[in-house]
């Protein structure tokens, strides 16, 4: 580490070149790779070849084994059989340093930056700039990495602090962190599903330009239309397989769809026209509530059996308003009231023992408890409530069978309910947490994103469990930046902008342009 | 619908079963190897026990706040300073169960200090109780004074170095809270918040875990563990030195990492905790009776900590697949390869 640290140290010392030097992709493919995970077969003799100047899309449904191929392919995971071929060289077993130095650079879904140092530290990183006396050229490094930036269409102060970059830009650094390293094959592994339409846009506009100049690119995402935007080659794996392989205009989305997931989807709306108003019991209300700056009086009501949107871009405050809800951050004024009972300003325990659940955004930090099995994960919100043996001590085979019985309804795929979480796909670590909130048995459920990182075919079952709550008498409030969620199963949609309900739409007012139009605006 | 298999009932713990055979293995040396080490039988045995049952209790406590993902290290200045309230208590002829109490109590609160310190003031643990182990050394050695305390009377004695039906009774005491521990850790809603805060705090705080409150209350335990083993150190020596607890705080926590506790927080058992304090304890008592010095001792200590450390994570992992990735990369390893472009 330390020869091979002061190495590096030299090699900048000489100044890095003012803009990135581009080093031409070559072909990298992986050959009938396998992979397994405990038992479990997530990739099963895959054979797929990356060539320079296209774009290659990787699609599938959630577990399908995406993600995996290409973290094999840039070192993180090792395969159990098959090899990886570069430009005609079979590669040994590769660590993630290895495969960078070979040029091979994996930008993950979320952006892995230091975010307490500068931008162009981040650039830098583990290979500063340095002056004769072994003190680093800041002035040298910050000018080189204003030119490095721009050419990815990244236009910010190279000092600024990474942390505060919005997720779009963090990305664009990745990038520019791959070409800075001379890196010819970039992997994004589902890089739009946090960003806008317009920040993926740009996104697109970068990896155009790549291809351009010769790049080896692979794309994952969820979004088929971008996918047949952007791409040359399309790969569409299923259950870890390979079940299509398209040349850009050889299929259509139905098509593809249909590849991905084994069957055809009939898009259908829950509010048809004319559908009269929920009439349940005012479950949700809450009253002018506020935490400046992210949340500037809003005002929600959610009624029994009904399903409302809160439709809002990131940072519109919608999470926010939801945190506040459930007791996680204190508001500065408002009200909310969960079936009549005022429950302002409690915490989290007495929220959901008043009947309130919250799925969280970030599933991956808030929501799971990743090494913990499906059965403890599901448990974590009514610890109090499981079954005991002299009234004191839990009676742990009766709270698996218990956490069984909830995620056979809800549809949990997993071979054990021992399973560590994080061995599930994303669709159904989602369900294994609807799953512990209807365990709480809540009046009102607030679903912060609850399709988010999610493919088509768990969304659809994602929508017929919300259907379902509903079914059951339970105010739900769904919180989506995807249109297209809010339009499939709510009854009535909220829009917010920096902290304000912009406007309420009903029944056939619905649609994506009315949303659309409301949550860029404050009219 | 899917439908989702049960676990199996019971499932043997792999690295308790290590510990366990390891534990045999060194008795069985031992017995052969040392003429006095078994002289008197499994009563002989279990008497060697009495030396390192107070650490077993200190690194109870310590397990399950590392367990939270937290560390204490007031822990062993705190038995000091409840030896030495004891100590102080029977010295001015108080009723012994009174000045029990009144220690464990002494323990508890500085517990409930540290507790509260690092729960409300959401400063990390190390940092809280790297200062409450200066503040509670200072009280105790000024409490101590010139002449600690020494020379208690038969029954408190008693204590420390009686037994019942040949268990000594502070390896009793080792053994009665270390299945408390275990309940309460596996067993109750405080276990369970105490795992979960471990695995990770951000998601218990959004399942509705009272993660402040588990905080506090784990940290008062070990204080109230803590006392437990200052009653039990000034009984056994029959004074209260004012170091008597703080050089007993390493060990303990030794025995939580040999027993499997992840440092991080979460993962860990506490019958294998038991099991490691067994086996730590007759390995430096078993050395002593064969003639080695305490740095050896010391020594052996920690290499076998390290071998200990180096074969779970092997057996965590696939060990041969780690293995050969290792040194195939180790022979196609090639300097020019680690040389950035």
């Amino acid at each position: 580490m330390t020869s091979a640290g002061r190495r590096e140290d030299a090699s900048a010392r000489s100044g890095p070149a003012a803009a990135p030097t581009m080093r031409a992709g070559s072909t990298y493919g992986a050959i009938d790779v396998t992979k397994s995970f405990d038992d479990v077969t997530v990739l099963h003799e895959v054979s797929v070849q990356f060539q320079p100047g296209e774009v290659h899309s990787v699609v599938g449904e959630n577990g399908a084994g995406k993600s995996t191929l290409l973290k094999l392919m840039a070192g993180v995971y090792h395969p159990d059989s098959g090899s990886l071929m570069l430009g005609g060289e079979t590669l040994g077993p590769l660590s993630p340093r290895d495969a960078q130095r070979r040029g091979i650079y994996l930008v993950p879904q979320e952006p892995r930056l230091m975010p307490d140092l500068s931008v162009a530290e981040n650039l830098y990183l583990g290979a500063l700039a340095r002056r004769r006396f072994g003190t680093v050229a800041w002035r040298v490094m910050n000018e080189a990495t204003g030119g490095m930036i721009s050419s990815v269409g990244l236009r910010v102060d190279p000092r600024t602090q990474a942390g505060r970059l919005s997720l779009a830009q963090q990305q664009l650094l990745e990038c520019a962190r791959a070409l800075s390293r001379g890196c010819g094959i970039i992997f994004f592994d589902e890089p739009t599903s946090p960003l806008t339409a317009h920040d993926a846009e740009k996104l697109f506009g970068l990896m155009d330009q790549l291809r351009g100049q010769g790049l080896t690119l692979g794309f994952i995402s969820h979004r088929l239309d971008e996918v047949q935007e952007i791409s040359d080659r399309i790969t569409v794996l299923r259950d870890g397989a390979v079940v299509a392989r398209e040349e850009r205009g050889t299929a259509t989305r139905d098509e593809l769809v249909q590849a991905m997931i084994g069957r055809k989807l009939s898009v259908t709306r829950r509010a048809e026209p004319g559908r009269a108003p929920a009439t349940g019991v005012l479950m949700l209300d809450v009253a002018d509530l506020r935490i400046p700056p992210q949340v500037n009086g809003m005002s929600v009501q959610v009624r029994a059996g009904e399903i409302v949107g809160l439709a809002g871009l990131v940072g519109s405050g919608r999470t926010e308003f939801a945190e506040t809800l459930f007791g996680l951050r204190l508001p500065a004024g408002g009200t909310v009231k969960v079936a009549g009972r005022d429950v302002t300003g409690f915490s989290p325990r007495k929220c959901i023992d008043a009947g309130l659940a919250y799925l969280a955004e970030d599933r991956g930090r808030s929501g799971i408890f990743a090494d913990v099995d499906i059965a403890r994960n599901e448990s974590s919100a009514i610890l109090a409530r499981l079954p005991r043996r002299l009234g004191v001590f839990i009676r742990p085979r009766r709270e698996q069978e218990l956490a069984r019985d909830a995620a056979q309804r809800m549809d949990v795929r997993a071979s054990s309910i021992s399973s560590a979480i994080k061995t599930l796909s994303g669709g159904n670590q989602q369900k294994a947490l609807l799953a512990r909130w209807m365990l709480a048995k809540p009046r009102v459920a607030v679903l912060d994103e609850p399709t988010r990182g999610v493919d088509i075919g768990a969304k659809e079952s994602i929508y017929q469990i919300i259907e379902s709550m509903a079914g059951e008498g339970l105010a739900v409030l769904v919180i989506s930046s995807e249109m297209e969620d809010l339009i499939r199963v709510c009854d009535r949609v909220y829009a917010v902008y920096e902290g304000r309900i912009t406007g309420e739409l009903g029944g056939s007012d619905i649609t994506l342009e009315a949303i659309g139009h409301l949550v860029v605006s404050a009219s | 619908m899917t439908t989702l298999a049960m676990p199996r009932r019971w499932q043997l713990p792999g690295w308790g079963l290590c510990l366990l055979l390891a534990l045999i293995g060194e008795l069985t040396y031992f017995t052969i190897t040392t003429r006095y080490f078994a002289a008197n039988g499994v009563p002989g045995i279990l008497v060697l026990a009495e030396q390192f049952a107070p650490t077993g209790v200190l690194a109870l406590g310590m397990a399950m706040v590392i367990l939270t993902g937290s560390i204490d290290l007031s822990a062993g200045a705190t038995a000091s300073l409840t030896a030495i309230v004891c100590g102080l208590g029977l010295e001015k002829g108080y009723n012994m169960w009174l000045c029990i109490l009144a220690a464990l109590l002494a323990g508890t609160l500085v517990g409930l200090a540290n507790g509260l310190l690092v729960a409300l003031a959401g400063i990390d643990s190390l940092l809280v109780t790297l200062a409450t182990q200066f503040i509670v050394t200072s009280v105790l050695t000024s409490l101590a004074g010139a002449e600690p305390p020494f020379n208690f009377s038969v029954t408190f004695q008693g204590l420390g170095q009686g037994a019942i039906a040949d268990v000594p009774d502070d390896v009793l005491v080792f053994l009665v809270l270390g299945v408390a521990t275990i309940l309460i850790v596996n067993y109750t809603t405080l276990g369970r918040s105490i795992v979960l805060v471990g695995f990770s705090q951000r998601a218990a705080q959004y399942t509705g875990v009272a993660t402040r409150r588990t905080l506090a209350s784990v940290f008062t335990m070990n204080g109230a563990f803590a006392g437990v083993a200052g009653v039990l150190l000034a009984a056994y020596y029959n004074s209260a030195q004012p170091d008597t607890g703080t050089i007993l705080l390493l060990p303990a926590i030794t025995i939580v990492v040999l027993g499997g506790v992840d440092i991080f927080g979460g993962r860990g058992r506490i019958g294998e905790v038991i099991i490691a304090g067994f086996l730590l304890g007759y390995l430096s008592q078993g050395m002593l009776i064969e003639g080695n010095s305490s740095l050896t001792i010391t020594m052996v200590t920690g290499l076998v900590l390290i071998g200990a450390l180096v074969l779970k994570i092997s057996l965590e992992r696939n060990f041969r697949q780690a293995l050969a990735v290792r040194l195939q990369r180790l022979r196609t390893w090639h300097p020019s390869l680690s040389r950035p472009d």
